[in-house]
Formats: C-alpha cells, structure tokens, sequence
C-alpha cells in the first residue's frame, strides 16, 4: 500500500508541478500549464487540474474495461454469445452517471469563468492594439507615457529567446487590477499571456477587454504569443510583459516611460537596476 | 434471401466511358467516391507532412516563409474534411450500403447523385488552381486557416486565389447538400416491405442524421461564404468591414453555425459503421438499439445550439459564454451513451480481432480520448488558456483523424471484400492498423503537451522550448507514413491476387442485408425485394 | 436472379451524360465567376490579349456604366459557363419530361420527388436563415458596434452613425408595396392554374400560369428599376447602396438573392408552361407543375419576411424618397 501511495504522490507532483524553476514563459520540454502569475491563473490551473482528474479516471474506466472485455470475451474463452441487447437499469445509469459527472463539473467552471470575466474595480488601464505585425502599447492612465510599438527581436539579439522577446516590453506594476483594452489595427490577433492566464482576440472595429493581476513577489518578464492567425508573419509577434515593484512602476512612469538606469538583468522575479 | 447470386452474364453494364462517367448506379458511384477520397487523402497527406516536417526543428526549414506554411495548413484542412472524409463516409460507404442496407435498388435520384459526385472533382480542381494563383502579397494561395475568418480573407488575401476556394467550397458544398436531399429522400421512401424505421440499420440512421445536418447547415456557409465573396470585390458590401459598420466577428458566428454540424457531419457516419463491426465481430446484436439510433439523433440537434464554443475568446458576453459551456457539456452525455452501449455490446460477445475491430476497438478508446479533451474545451474558463493552442489540434485530430478516419478505414476493410469481391492480404493490413495507430498517437498525442505549455497554432516557427515535443510529434509522421504506404500496397496486392471472396465472408455476426448479397452485389440488386420478418426483437 | 425480371416500381435510370455535363459547366461557370468579379490577371498593359480575357470584368462593366473605359471581355468565360449550365438544364429536365411522359413515376418515385423537393425547399430556406441572421445582426445590434470605438477608425463619424436604425432606406409603401401586391396575386393565379390543370380545364391552366409567369415578370422589372433609382441615389447622401455600409449591402443581398430565387422560380414556372402548351401534364398527374407552385409560394414568404422586416420594420426612422 505505501508502495502504491508512493507512486501516485509522486505521479501527482510530476503531473502537477512539473516546472519547479523559470517558468514564466514556455519549460523547455514541458508538459503542463505554465506557473500562474495571477489569481485567475490559479484559479484555471485548479479546475484544469481538477477535470484533468474526472477525464483521466474516466479514460482508465473505459481502458480497463475494454481491456476486461477483450479477455474475458475473447472467442478463444468465450465460444458462445449471449443473446442480451437491453438492460433498462444499466441505459439508465450510463446516462445519468455522466450527467452527475458533468453537474460536478460544471459548478467550479461557471465560478471560474465569471470570476475571470466580470471585470473587478480595476486601478490602472493599458491599452493594446495588434498591427501586423506587431503589438502597439498605451497608457491612457498616464498621458506623459507615449504609446510604443514592441517589435519582436530577430535570432541574433534574442539568443534563446527567440520568437519571446522584443524590443520594447509592456511595463506593468506588481499587485495592480490592471484593465486591458485590446483591439486590432487591420487583421485579428489574440493577446495572449499563459502565466496570467489571459487570451482575448484582438478585432478591427471592437475593443475588447479583460484583466489581469500579478501576485506580489512575481515581479519579472513574462512571455506570451499572438494566439490568432494574423498572416505571414503570425508566429513572430511576441508578446513581452515585464512586471515591476510599484515603486519602480511609479518612476518609470515618472520618467515618461524610461528606465532611469539601464537594466542588467531581471532574473530572480526583481529587476536588479545598474547603479 | 438466400441464394441471390451473381450473374455475370448478362448485367446491362453499361460500357466503360457511359459506366464511369455517366454512371447512374449507387455502387459505382461510391466506389467513384472512394477512389476521389483516395486521392484527396494522398494529397491532404503530403501537404501535413510537409508542415510536420518543417516543425520538426525550430526555425524555418522547408517552407519560404510564413504565408507559404499558412496556405498548406488551410488547404490540408479544407482538403481533409470537404475532399477526404466526407466524401469517404457520406458519398462513398454512404452511396454503397445505404440502398443495400434498408433494401433499396438504388438511390432515389440516381442522375442527382452522380451530380454529387461530379462537383467534386470540380471543387478539388478550384481549390489546386488556388495553390498556384496570387494570394497575398506574401505569395501564393490562401492562407488564411480553413475557418476563413476575415479581415484577412477579405482584405488580407486581395489575389483571386481565396475566390477560387469560395467557388470550390460551394460547389462542394451544393455537392454536399445534393447528396443530403437524395439520402434522406432514399431511406424515407425506398425502404424494403417491413424495413421500419425502428428495424434500420444504425449505419443508415447515422447517414440519415447527417443528411438533415448537411440539409440544414450547408446552405448557412453558402450565404456566409456569399458574404465573403461580394465583401471582396471593390465597391462590393461590408458585412465584414467595421469601416463600413459591419462585425468581422459575425463571420465567425455563421461560420461555426455551419462548423459544429460539420464535425458530427464527419463522425456521426464513423459512429454508424463502428456499431455495425462491434457487433458482427462480438457475434452479438447492437446492445440498446433505440438508445444508440435517439443518440445519434440527440447529437445531431444539440450540435445545433452549441456552435459559438469556438469563439470564447472573441470578446463575448460572459453569459452567452456560460450558456455555450453547458449546452456543449450536454453532448458528453448521448456520446457516453454510444460508448458503452459498445462496451455493452461486446459485453457477453464471442470478439473475434479481425482487422475491422482491430480499427473499431481503436476507434472507441481514441474517440473516448479526443472526447474528454473536448470536455475539458467546454470549459470556457479553462479554454481561455487551450484556445488556439495544440491542445485543440490535438484533440480534434484524435476525434477526426483518429475518430473519422479509423472508423472509414474499420468501414474500408469490413466491407472491402464485399465492394471488390477480394479478399486482402491479413498481414499487410494487419501492418497498416499498427503502424498507423502507433504513428498518429505519436504525433498527437505529445501535442496535448505543446498545446498545455502554450505552443499557438498555425505557427511556421517556434521558440526553442518546444522543440522536444514537437521532434517527437514529427517522428510519429515518418510511422504514420509507412503505414499509409502498407495501405497502398495491401490495394494493390489485393487486385493482383484477386481472391474471391464469398457472399458473407464474416460468418454469423454479420446480419445486415448486404450479406445477403455475392461480393460484388450484382449490378442492380433487389429485383425483387427482400422482405424483413415482422418478430425481429429490436 | 440477377438479370430476371425487375419487380419494383422504383426507377432505375440509365447512364445520363447531364450529371457530367453539370460538372464541367460548373467548372466554366467557376472560373467566370472569379474572372468576372476578381480578374485571374491585373490590368498592367503586357500581354493585352490575356488581359482582354482574363481582367477583372466588373470593372469593365462599371466603368462603361459611368461612360469611360473600354469594353473588354472579362465576362465571356461567365457568360459561356451559364449558358453551357442553361443547355444542360435544357437536357435534363427534357429527360425527366419524357420519362414523366413514359410513366416512369409510378406512385413511389412521385412520393419520392416530393420528399426532394420538400428537402430542397428546406435548404432555401436555410439559406435565407444566413441573409436574415446577418440582416437582423446589423438592425439589432448597431448601436453596440457604434459605440465600441470611434476613436480607433479613420472615418469615426460616418461609422457611428451609418447604421442608425432605418438609415436612408427604401420606402416600404412604393414600389415594394406594389411588389408585394404583385407576388401575392401571382400566389392566386397559380392556384388558378392548379385548380383549373386537376379539373382538366387546361385552358385556363394556360391562362394562369401565364399570368404568374408574367406577374413573376414584372416583379423583377420592378426590382430592377428599384436599384438603378438606389444607384442614382447613391452619391446624393443616401445610404441604401450596397457598397456604402453595412446595412446597404444587407439589403441588396438579401433582397438580390430573392430576386435571384424569383429568376429561378420564374424559368421553373416557364418550363411547367412549355410542356402544358406541348401537351404534357395530366388531371391527377403533374408533380413538375406542383413542384415549381410550391417553389413559388416559398419565394412569396421569403419576400413577405423580407417586405415586413426590411422594407418596413427596420426602415421606420428614416426613408428616403
């Protein structure tokens, strides 16, 4: 028995935290979700993990009972078939076994979605278009912050994280409901952040909205990918967020959008500022 | 019924030309289908390995850019499911044992059906002129996914080559909804004296569920790709344009109207032959026939109402949102139904692993995988997070060309020696069924993995992360390969061979009418029709 | 048994060359669609024969509307691809007219044409379920995309406001009025028809049908000189043309398609009236007929939802004339 709880304790832990290191952008070889980032995040990464569970049992069920059928049943082991083509009891159950299943199911789903939908008071608004093909950033909450454009790197500036990185990240505080408006220049494009669990469609004529906030302590940059075909150039408009402490939100912005310093690195989940 | 047999003599075959191309008889028209299927797959085929083949190291390989990998994923799309399965399911096993099954000579309109399957051609020959015609200014063709959304298949793809795909869809699909008007006019009105609808074999009923589902989908992605084509033209209409006050996002809406139909379209035919192997291999009649037939039904109206589960992320209303999450959990329900009634029906069964079951068995545990990744989609919280992702490839390939494309290949071979009147060679299908089953697992399922880590569809290129699973996902095309070249030559092996094979080649289980029949039937069967006993217990 | 002697009273056909025949007339018919309205080559000057071909010939037809240009041949290809489809219709519906004649049609297949015909029907109507889905999109919803994002569009103004309810459009009580009135009489004369073929007065079968087919007539007239009034209009401020917005195109899509549907059912009505005048159709036997009355009454309703949502419901604010 100590065995076998063993075994599925530590299947668990691989099948629910596989990244223990970096991992606000894609593991490398990576099977799961990316490390959430916000309280939505979260809250999608419980209810993945907590279907993720229902299907799994309900494969191994099928599985196994397939696999029971197939020996028991066999020709070699069973010459003669039976006749049986109803039993009202057993329609009965398959029917509303699932629909149980699926009412369990659907409780913790209606929450998440709600909770990531209904927009909460929020303190600060970006706003993003996608042009082809790149991401346009604003900060209509700070009108001394000009509006950029974040153009992805090629191979030789953005080393191993090509196709991630671009020239310009979006900078945002730590801990802040942040708004995000989200429309498109010309074709669609999808603003998409895995850590902060976020995905909405970019579309010509509309603006969309959804929101994101990053725990304290998860100050870094973190990834995303334009998730909406947009033509040739669809797999190279990179999206760059880099979260910041507060302080450093306010001097940044203080400084018309600068970094008084230059960055050396922002490994660790801080920025670590040239002196 | 026993004893019709085959006399060669004297057939009113008509002569080769007239036979093929003017033909009139439901059995060459399929096989027709059959053959264009073929080819159509060949073709969609290549072009998916050509894409796995450049996603197998990062950076771009193979194709010149971008728009070039676009416009083969569209077209593999397109090809796959307008050119390859429908064509299989709907026209080819559809047109064969639809009539024989219920005990019908032919179809009810067999000049209309051979207008079905004259589009066709037609289309496919639309849809290759557009690979070589100016798109965008990127290059040739269209690239613009096979779900078409605009701007960038209006604005984006100025070139003529995304009209040519308009005209080869709707003559695809005018083809489609033909094919619909005929089926569902045959089983309503030519079934055998006794053949209610409550005696109909469930491959009949599934083709008849698909008929409405054509009939009433179709036309919608007619009008919508109607739409597209007049927003294209300068000084045409702005349905789609926001500058003229129009909603890119209501092409989404008619197009998935249409699109959620289409994939039960695509499987629900799968459902029917599957059922048929279950039970003559497990030497058992259909466990819960009624609840398999209503399942199907159900299926097919819920499929209706659930259409904007595509679309969760395009800026909807979050109660409209939470209505699509439950109505498209409902369909977990009739889908569990089918399964274990199969279950059931081996239950208690004498299995024999002939290679149809072999596909059947595979089907059913693959459609049950596809199936609980697509209960994890209907998540509209989770979705958030899979939505565009390979976790959506991953699923809808192992419902489609896992789920569809097994359960042609578990109808190919159950009903091969009954098409050709040869047997094939065991060996060699038995290599195609593991080479091809270990192949496409490999191939999709780590992009459940890519899919989970945030891999985008539709991308030529990949940050370096997701090289592993993707290197795996690739390697898996090269065994799914071999295993199409082991199809191929299990064909031809069999029509070098040309072993007969005889009336009811698969013994006791196999109790539909076509068994009654010589393999190959006769050029024009039921002469006289059967008559179905009146104390069947259903 | 094969080869003995056949037992049912279902139709077995022999090979027809028109299914074919259908294939490739689409086939022309295709590539004229995209030659006419998107051209297979640009207008760049270099090889002026391809170009006199295979140039967009919208454009030609535009541009001679408006009284400059030359006339080129982008229209050809289109044109020949209708017809090659207007010769195999010919064919086709000739042999059914003669198998019709031959007694093919026993009871079940009769029962078997109407079951198509009733699918065939549905699936129209589907596709007006597409055209009114989108028109009801633009009528219900206009005010949510107006008030999305001005800000973001180079021409805000004219967005905000372009699908104002009932912008501009046509007014309901002329000529569509009027149109109405002229499909609902043509719905009575071929009921006339109708009655007069089942009571074999085929005198006033004639009449009927003629009437309908000349009302059906008339009613595309009427449309016709309705969009040359729009096209005319279309400069001066009003919004009702189909490439000035959305709720333009709307409107000439889905009336356009009805009015294509009228062509259809008009050509089909005209059909029923050769073979009636050749002698064909008896008292209690003349599906053909039925089918195509059935078919006209479908386009009736179509026009009938058309004229109360579009025409009047949608229209209320603002008309035009």
């Amino acid at each position: 028995m100590r065995l076998v709880h063993n075994i599925t304790a530590s299947l668990a832990l691989l099948l629910i935290m596989p990244g223990i290191a970096f991992a606000n952008k894609p593991t490398d070889g990576g099977y799961w979700l990316q490390d959430a980032a916000t309280p939505v995040m979260e809250e999608l990464t419980k209810l993945h993990n907590f279907v993720f569970w229902i299907i799994l049992g309900i494969t191994l069920f099928v599985m196994v009972m397939m696999g029971w059928i197939m020996f028991r049943f066999s020709a070699k082991r069973n010459p003669t078939a039976s006749k049986t083509t109803h039993h009202v009891g057993l329609e009965v159950a398959w029917t509303i076994v699932p629909i149980i299943i699926l009412l369990v199911m659907v409780v913790p789903s209606m929450r998440l979605l709600y909770f990531q939908d209904a927009l909460p008071e929020t303190e600060m608004t970006i706003k993003v278009t996608g042009n082809t093909w790149n991401w346009e950033y604003a900060y209509p909450d700070h009108p001394n912050v000009e509006s950029f454009i974040s153009n992805p790197l090629e191979k030789e500036d953005a080393g191993d994280l090509y196709l991630l990185k671009t020239d310009a990240s979006l900078v945002v505080p730590v801990d802040t409901k942040i708004k995000v408006l989200i429309t498109s220049s010309n074709n669609l494009h999808s603003f998409a952040v895995p850590a902060f669990g976020i995905k909405m469609d970019a579309v010509p004529g509309r603006i969309n909205e959804t929101w994101f906030e990053v725990n304290p302590g998860k100050e870094g940059t973190y990834f995303g990918q334009c998730s909406e075909l947009c033509g040739v150039n669809h797999y190279k408009m990179p999206i760059e967020i880099e979260v910041v402490s507060k302080e450093d939100f306010q001097s940044w912005v203080a400084n018309d959008g600068a970094f008084t310093t230059a960055v050396v690195s922002y490994d660790n989940g801080s920025i670590v500022l040239q002196d | 019924m026993a004893g019709i047999g085959y006399d060669d003599h004297d057939d009113g075959k008509p002569g080769f030309f007239a036979r093929w191309f003017y033909s009139t008889n439901h059995k060459d028209i399929g096989t027709l289908y059959l053959i264009f299927g073929i080819i159509s797959g060949i073709i969609g085929g290549y072009l998916s390995f050509m894409m796995r083949m450049e996603l197998s190291e990062p950076g771009i390989q193979i194709f010149e850019n971008g728009h070039a990998y676009n416009v083969f994923a569209s077209m593999h799309g397109l090809i796959m499911i307008f050119f390859m399965v429908m064509p299989a399911v709907i026209g080819g096993f559809g047109n064969w044992f639809v009539p024989i099954m219920i005990g019908a000579p032919d179809m009810a309109f067999p000049r209309m059906n051979n207008l079905s399957f004259w589009l066709l051609p037609v289309a496919l020959i639309c849809l290759l002129i557009s690979f070589f015609v100016p798109g965008s200014a990127s290059g040739n063709g269209f690239g613009g996914g096979w779900v078409m959304y605009p701007p960038l298949s209006t604005s984006g793809a100025p070139g003529p080559a995304f009209d040519f795909i308009i005209i080869g869809l709707l003559a695809a699909g005018f083809s489609s909804i033909f094919g619909a008007i005929n089926f569902i006019t045959t089983i309503l009105n030519m079934r055998a004296p006794g053949m209610t609808m409550h005696k109909m074999p469930l491959f009949a009923w599934s083709v008849l569920v698909t008929a409405f589902l054509l009939l009433l989908a179709l036309p919608v992605l007619a009008a919508s790709l109607f739409m597209l084509f007049t927003d294209r033209i300068d000084g045409g209409t702005g349905f789609f344009d926001p500058a003229m006050g129009g909603d890119p996002e209501m092409f989404q809406h008619l197009f998935w109207f249409f699109g959620h139909p289409e994939v039960y379209i695509m499987i629900l035919p799968a459902f029917g032959m599957v059922s048929h192997v279950v039970s003559t291999f497990s030497k058992k009649p259909i466990f819960g026939y009624l609840g398999m037939a209503y399942a199907m039904v159900a299926i097919g109206v819920v499929g209706f109402v659930v259409w904007a589960h595509h679309m969760y992320t395009v800026g909807m209303d979050v109660d409209l949102k939470a209505y699509f999450l439950a109505a498209t959990l409902v369909i977990a329900v009739p889908t569990g139904v089918k399964i274990f009634s199969w279950l059931a029906t081996m239950w208690g069964g004498s299995i024999s692993f002939s290679i149809p079951m072999q596909w059947a068995l595979a089907f059913i545990f693959l459609f049950v995988l596809g199936g609980v990744t697509g209960v994890m989609l209907a998540n509209a919280g989770v979705d958030v997070a899979l939505h565009d992702t390979y976790y959506v490839v991953a699923h809808f390939h192992y419902v489609l060309s896992m789920g569809a494309v097994f359960g042609i290949f578990c109808g190919f071979y159950y009903w091969f020696g009954k098409m050709s009147g040869y047997l094939y060679n065991k060996w060699l299908a038995a290599a195609h069924f593991w080479l091809f089953f270990i192949g496409v697992n490999v191939i999709f399922f780590p992009q459940h993995f890519l899919g989970l880590n945030g891999m985008p569809r539709r991308y030529v290129d990949y940050p370096q992360e997701f090289e592993l699973w993707n290197q795996v996902s690739s390697f898996g095309a090269y065994i799914t390969l071999a295993g199409v070249g082991f199809f191929l030559l299990m064909l031809v092996e069999a029509f070098i061979r040309k072993r007969p094979a005889g009336a009811n080649y698969w013994g006791d289980g196999a109790t539909t009418l076509e068994w009654t029949l010589s393999s190959p039937p006769p050029y024009h069967q039921f002469n006289t029709l059967p008559r179905i006993e009146q104390n069947d217990e259903h | 048994m094969a080869g003995h002697a056949v037992e049912h009273d279902y139709h077995l056909i022999p090979p027809s060359p028109w299914p074919f025949l259908s294939g490739c007339a689409a086939l022309v018919w295709g590539l004229g669609m995209v030659t006419f309205f998107a051209g297979l080559v640009d207008r760049t000057g270099s090889s002026p024969m391809a170009e006199w071909f295979f140039a967009n010939g919208l454009d030609t037809l535009k541009s001679s509307l408006t009284g400059d240009g030359s006339l080129s041949g982008g229209w050809i290809i289109l044109l020949v691809g209708c017809l090659f489809a207007a010769y195999v219709m010919y064919g086709w519906w000739k042999d059914v007219a003669a198998e019709s004649a031959a007694g093919d049609h026993t009871p079940v297949v009769d029962i078997g044409l109407r079951y198509g015909m009733i699918m065939f029907i549905m699936q129209e109507a589907m596709f007006f379920v597409g055209w009114f889905w989108m028109f009801f999109e633009l009528g219900l919803f206009h005010k949510v995309r107006a008030t999305w994002n001005p800000d973001i569009l180079e021409n805000a103004a004219g967005y905000a406001d372009s699908m104002a309810p009932g912008v501009t459009s046509v007014d309901a009580w002329h000529l569509p009025l009027m149109n109405t009135l002229i499909l609902l009489l043509s719905g009575t004369t071929v009921t006339w028809a109708h009655h007069a073929l089942m009571h074999n007065d085929r005198k006033g079968a004639k009449w009927g049908l003629f009437l309908t087919i000349a009302l059906g007539i008339i009613f595309t007239w009427l449309q016709l000189i309705e969009y040359a009034e729009l096209f005319h209009l279309r400069e001066s401020g009003h919004e009702a043309w189909i490439g000035n917005n959305a709720y333009g195109s709307a409107f000439f899509m889905a009336t356009g398609f009805h009015g294509f549907h009228v062509l259809i059912g008009t050509i089909f009505l005209f059909v029923c009236w050769v073979r009636l005048l050749k002698g064909g159709f008896k008292p209690e036997k003349h599906f053909g007929f039925e089918a195509a009355a059935w078919y006209w009454h479908f386009v009736d309703v179509v026009w009938l939802f058309l004229f109360a949502f579009v025409y009047i419901i949608f229209a209320m604010n603002g008309v035009a004339h």
